[in-house]
């Protein structure tokens, strides 16, 4: 009854733009806080993600996607890391369209550090992302 | 050394992120992102020392 209430409060009370401003800080590291002109936030948050997402393709890090030719267990192992890469938004969008950062370089002794810098770029994003969300819907100061 | 500076770097953006997006004041994020970078680099440390005396390959 309680929880009801309180979904059907918050559902009431969160603006559409908060909405729209989430998305636009999925798409763009940053986007989203400096549309709240939270200068300072986007600066941090925008760069470290940035930062972390070119850092990593310079290591020789790759990104994950799924193909076609992935079955079963095989798709479900890149599909988790697929969604932790996509969570840079137009950055990755824009490499999986122009087939940039997908070759394996294991060869190169910096490729598992690139790696992880490439997913937990995305993850991070995914926090910024919920962050200028709340920010947005004032369910944050 | 390659590898520590690249741990380094690692651990200060996320640290960075972490401190951000927590509540609280100015002052108590920022303790939180410093002790989040603190707390990467120590158990990384910790983990490769235990790591160096384990005798399997």
């Amino acid at each position: 009854m309680v929880a009801k209430q309180i979904q059907q409060t918050s559902k009431a009370e969160t603006p559409r733009s908060a909405w729209l401003i989430g998305l636009a800080a999925w798409a763009v590291p940053g986007l989203g806080h400096l549309l709240q002109r939270r200068w300072a936030r986007a600066l941090l948050l925008g760069g470290a993600v940035w930062a972390m997402f070119f850092t990593g393709l310079w290591l020789g890090g790759h990104l994950f996607r799924v193909s076609a030719s992935d079955q079963g267990l095989t798709a479900l192992l890149q599909l988790l890391p697929m969604t932790a890469n996509a969570g840079t938004g137009l950055l990755y969008i824009f490499c999986w369209l122009t087939n940039t950062g997908f070759a394996e370089q294991a060869q190169r002794i910096t490729y598992e550090y690139g790696n992880t810098f490439l997913l937990v770029a995305g993850l991070l994003n995914y926090l910024a992302m919920l962050d200028a969300f709340d920010l947005a819907a004032g369910r944050k100061q | 050394m390659r590898h520590l500076l690249w741990m380094a770097a690692f651990a200060g953006l996320t640290a960075i992120v972490f401190g951000v997006v927590a509540r609280g004041s100015n002052r108590q994020r920022l303790v939180y992102g410093l002790k989040v970078f603190g707390e990467f680099i120590f158990i990384a440390l910790a983990l490769g020392w235990i790591l160096y005396f384990l005798p399997y390959r």
